[in-house]
């Protein structure tokens, strides 16, 4: 997540300097010519050289901005060698299974538990509205994680904005991602896909399943 | 029709086409360099907060009472 926000900030720096740079030629064309200042217009039809640095500056700074892009996406794809725990996050219509599977000898079942949205007449003094969920997925802190994300029904979505991951959640595929929790509290996620008429009247908008991930060490 | 002091005036008195644009260059530049203090200042507070974290001064952790 420190990556993405670093990688924003970068992008910025950009945004601001052509920001500045073309509001000010701007505002300094239109004192310049005003016609009251200015009144007998200049004709001018071409300016190579002014043409060739206007094309070449602009298709530099994509390039500036492209470095630190790249470096970034390569390095959020990179598997992760030997994360700590590997959890299945399961999409259905509209709540969320989750299974532990790393530390069960073969002839136990996974610890699977299915995770609702709290309804808004349920929740106590201080929950979020359409945040909270009855059962939390705990995850350890500080080490690297593992979430395979899947769909048991139609296309869902799987997302932690404060920790900058989402991750579609596609019927009949195992799409993963890695995590890693910084510091122990509470996260909230959402769901960021509708499909089905059902999804927009308990939605009320676009997200509509919801979930948690609470890091503790 | 512009009388010929506006001509001389017009003839004489045009924007330096290099000036304007290394000028805002420069405020482009600074105006960045500004935004970029902010990110490197927001950066370091971000590294002070996991450093007291990691060495136990601080804690996100709400005691029980």
């Amino acid at each position: 997540m420190q990556g993405i926000i670093d990688l924003h900030h970068d992008i910025f720096f950009f945004l601001i300097l052509i920001l500045v740079f073309v509001s000010r030629i701007l505002v300094r064309a239109l004192w310049h010519f005003h016609y009251q200042k200015n009144p007998i217009p200049q004709r001018i039809v071409h300016g190579t050289t002014i043409e060739i640095l206007r094309t070449i500056f602009p298709s530099i700074i994509p390039m500036f901005i492209a470095i630190p892009s790249f470096a970034l996406l390569y390095s959020m794809d990179e598997v992760v060698v030997d994360p700590a725990i590997t959890i299945k996050a399961i999409g259905h219509q509209w709540y969320r299974t989750y299974e532990y599977s790393d530390y069960n000898s073969s002839d136990e079942q996974s610890l699977t538990f299915d995770s609702y949205t709290i309804p808004e007449d349920d929740l106590e003094l201080g929950q979020s509205r359409l945040l909270e969920v009855d059962n939390r997925v705990v995850v350890p802190a500080k080490t690297h994680l593992r979430i395979l994300v899947t769909s048991a029904d139609v296309p869902h979505s799987w997302a932690v904005p404060s920790l900058g991951v989402k991750c579609d959640a596609v019927p009949g595929r195992l799409n993963q991602i890695s995590i890693s929790v910084q510091r122990e509290g509470v996260y909230y996620g959402e769901g960021s896909l509708t499909y089905g008429f059902q999804a927009w009247r308990e939605a009320k908008g676009l997200d509509f399943t919801y979930d948690q991930i609470s890091g503790q060490q | 029709m512009a009388g010929p002091h506006q001509v001389a005036r017009a003839a004489h008195k045009g924007p330096s086409v290099v000036k304007e644009i290394v000028y805002g260059i420069t405020l482009g530049i600074s105006a960045g360099l500004l935004w970029k203090m902010h990110h490197w200042n927001h950066q370091r507070r971000t590294k002070e907060f996991y450093d007291l974290l990691e060495r136990g001064e601080i804690s996100v952790v709400v005691e029980d009472e």
